[in-house]
């Protein structure tokens, strides 16, 4: 059997999802071994030009027109997409008020000059092309990236969780940092798969996984208004790296 | 006759730019280091959010530095709202930076700038015929992750520094591992410099440069300090955190449409060579040693000389970071809580050095404690007026106009600089808007 043809890009983001890749040390060869990378712009000066691809690996959101055009190139290329990472699964920290009044921040941050920028507010890439898999995490975790590349090698759909943090939280035999502090932890809404990395380590769940389909929202909204937190603070922290549930259709 | 050298699409680099030259009679007529990331408006984003989140956030502006955006951020913040952190936070903060920054130059000298060097063009290329450079290269790069995972929490975007401390401390089993493999990397350190000192020679254009780096208070480190030092022409000066502004002020350049920023007129670099030029005398015995092995000679006008530097610092790193976590070993860590963090008005700005260079955070907070003006000034947009001055020099001190051999030389220039073009985005988009 012939190796697949792989491209792994970037969007616009802080290249984490990539560098996670570029972390697997002790895998990397074996997977460029496994894999016919032909595009990879941050680790090779020797690209596919256009070649077809049997899967693209796409990290970042879409916030230029030039982003735009690049992921609508890279999905005629391939066979299939899988968006790699909270940015490109749901927009990211980039897409956290999608209301801003976007001129004004232009201005504010790059001056005059501002106005002409090539800007769009951030979507996901599913919000411009299909989507086949969608990975998140900010970044990716190792392992779930590791396993969804053996999956996809044999042919099988990677298995990813769509219960929330909470649940590897309780594995993990951890204190629940929402009866023991005061603060919000944002594991009941947000999806595991990272082995409840920050509540293991006594700080709460920021939400940068994104949301978890079978987290049960009224019941979680309920709590963190009991612990007498303004509204409008927990809706911001759960808005910091995805929309909330509902709040795209 | 115009001759245009573009390179379009920059690789083995962190983010998206490109080159452009256009040759006039054999001197470069325009020079532009172009920068196409698009502009995720984070500084502006974070406006009226609470302290507690500012981090997390703003360590989102680049993955690679994302200990060095996280914990200048936590500088700043921590210098607004007055906080006194330990010496054991301020110990593993630092230890912490180390874990970046030996992750960040393996990356750099391996995987992105010594294919260059060899004629390949990827590390996964060379490892077809070097497989054990290659191996040692990703060796020394999982050490610096294992240190940022063991003290920040994740490898990218750490969670487990906070506010006035960490949420957990790293335990004795993790701090044994790591001096295990500390120990192994002292090995592998010296085997990098002999590898690299076998390196044919990259020797592009010559410059009186000028350099700016933290002072650092103590040994030679990243983290701790307050205070720039600006090298030039065999003077020194010093600017406070505070006045940073002084250092970014930025002159309209007519050649390139762009504002840069300057020191007295000046371009400047920041990153390892900078550091090593301001503070030779800081760098461990092996460190000194490996100078001498790779012939980086100073003051160094060479922008080439970025990579022998970051190779230097790798093993001042490691040595300095074995002591670290030996001294730890033995005098057992102290199970201490974060300090404790009383939101309020205030301003604060935090200088560090992350791997690349010179990284500022400038923040003021409002009465109630949510931010309301936030300020980042990364080491790749202080260092663009000068990769644009070396892109410049090369052409004109070049003998030989031979469009390919130059795009390479031009690349190679770029590259020495490690440039972290999603940090650079915010200044630099100012640049070429005109």
């Amino acid at each position: 059997m012939s190796k697949p043809s792989v491209g792994i890009f970037g969007l616009t983001g802080c290249a984490g999802d990539q560098l996670v890749i570029l972390n697997c040390e002790d895998q990397l060869l074996d997977i460029a071994n496994a894999l016919n990378i032909r595009d990879f712009l941050m680790a090779s000066s020797d690209n596919g030009a256009g070649c077809d691809l049997d899967l693209a690996l796409v990290e970042g959101a879409v916030l230029t027109k030039r982003d735009e055009a690049a992921l609508k190139r890279i999905r005629e290329r391939s066979k299939l997409l899988m968006a790699l990472g909270t940015c490109a699964v749901w927009g990211g920290v980039a897409a956290m008020d999608r209301d801003a009044d976007r001129p004004k921040l232009l201005g504010d941050i790059y001056g005059g000059l501002g106005a002409g920028y090539d800007s769009l507010p951030a979507r996901a890439l599913r919000e411009v092309v299909q989507v086949d898999l969608n990975i998140t995490g900010c970044p990716i975790e190792k392992e779930q990236f590791l396993s969804a590349v053996a999956n996809l090698l044999n042919g099988d759909p990677p298995l990813l969780p769509s219960y929330p943090v909470c649940a590897e939280c309780k594995m993990r035999e951890n204190n629940c940092l929402l009866i023991e502090k005061s603060g919000l932890c944002c594991g009941p809404l947000t999806v595991a798969g990272c082995d409840a990395r920050c509540p293991g380590l006594g700080v709460p769940c920021v939400g940068c996984r994104g949301p978890a389909d079978d987290a049960n929202v009224a019941s979680a909204m309920a709590m963190f208004q009991g612990k007498s937190v303004p509204r409008e603070k927990i809706a911001a922290k759960l808005r910091t790296f995805a929309p909330m549930p509902g709040d795209r259709s | 006759m115009t001759t245009r050298i573009t390179v379009e699409h920059l690789a083995r680099v962190e983010g998206h730019g490109g080159i452009t030259v256009e040759l006039d009679g054999g001197r470069a007529a325009a020079v532009r280091f172009d920068i196409f990331e698009g502009a995720r408006l984070l500084e502006g984003l974070v406006r009226g959010r609470c302290a507690e989140d500012i981090s997390q956030i703003l360590s989102r502006i680049c993955a690679i530095c994302s200990v060095s955006h996280s914990l200048t951020s936590l500088k700043a913040t921590e210098l607004a709202f007055e906080v006194q952190v330990s010496p054991q936070t301020d110990l593993l903060r630092d230890l912490l930076y180390r874990g970046e920054t030996i992750q960040s130059h393996a990356l750099h000298l391996f995987c992105l700038a010594a294919p260059d060097y060899l004629g390949y063009p990827s590390a996964i290329a060379l490892a077809a015929d070097h497989p054990d450079a290659v191996r040692l290269g990703l060796r020394l790069k999982k050490l610096g992750n294992s240190m940022q995972e063991a003290i920040g929490g994740r490898a990218v975007h750490p969670v487990n520094a906070v506010l006035g401390g960490f949420g957990r401390l790293p335990s004795e089993d993790q701090l044994i591992a790591l001096r295990t493999g500390l120990l192994q990397a002292m090995g592998d350190c010296q085997t990098t410099i002999d590898l690299l000192a076998s390196l044919p020679a990259a020797d592009f254009c010559r410059s009186e440069t000028v350099f700016a780096a933290m002072r650092s208070p103590g040994d030679y480190g990243y983290y701790l300090g307050d205070e720039v030092v600006v090298l030039s022409n065999g003077t020194r000066e010093t600017i406070q955190a505070a006045g940073y502004r002084s250092l970014t002020g930025e002159r309209a350049v007519p050649h390139s449409h762009a504002k840069h920023s300057m020191f007295n007129g000046k371009p400047f670099m920041v990153g390892a060579l900078a550091r090593v030029m301001s503070n030779p005398e800081g760098l461990t015995p092996r460190a000194a040693e490996a100078m001498r092995k790779l012939g980086l000679t100073l003051p160094s006008g060479n922008p080439m000389d970025n990579n022998k530097a970051q190779a230097v610092e790798l093993v001042h790193d490691v040595e300095y970071s074995l002591g670290i976590v030996e001294r730890l070993l033995r005098e057992g860590l102290a199970q201490e809580r974060p300090a404790a963090v009383r939101p309020r008005a205030g301003a604060g700005t935090a200088i560090t050095e992350a791997p690349r260079g010179l990284l500022i955070h400038s923040y003021t907070y409002d009465d109630e404690g949510k931010i309301a003006a936030a300020d980042v000034i990364t080491p790749t947009a202080l260092n663009a007026a000068s990769i644009e001055n070396h892109l410049r020099l090369a052409v004109d001190q070049s003998q030989d106009q031979d469009v390919p051999a130059l795009r390479k030389k031009l690349e190679m220039i770029a590259r020495a600089y490690d440039p972290c073009i999603s940090c650079s985005v915010h200044v630099i988009q100012k640049l070429h808007a005109t």
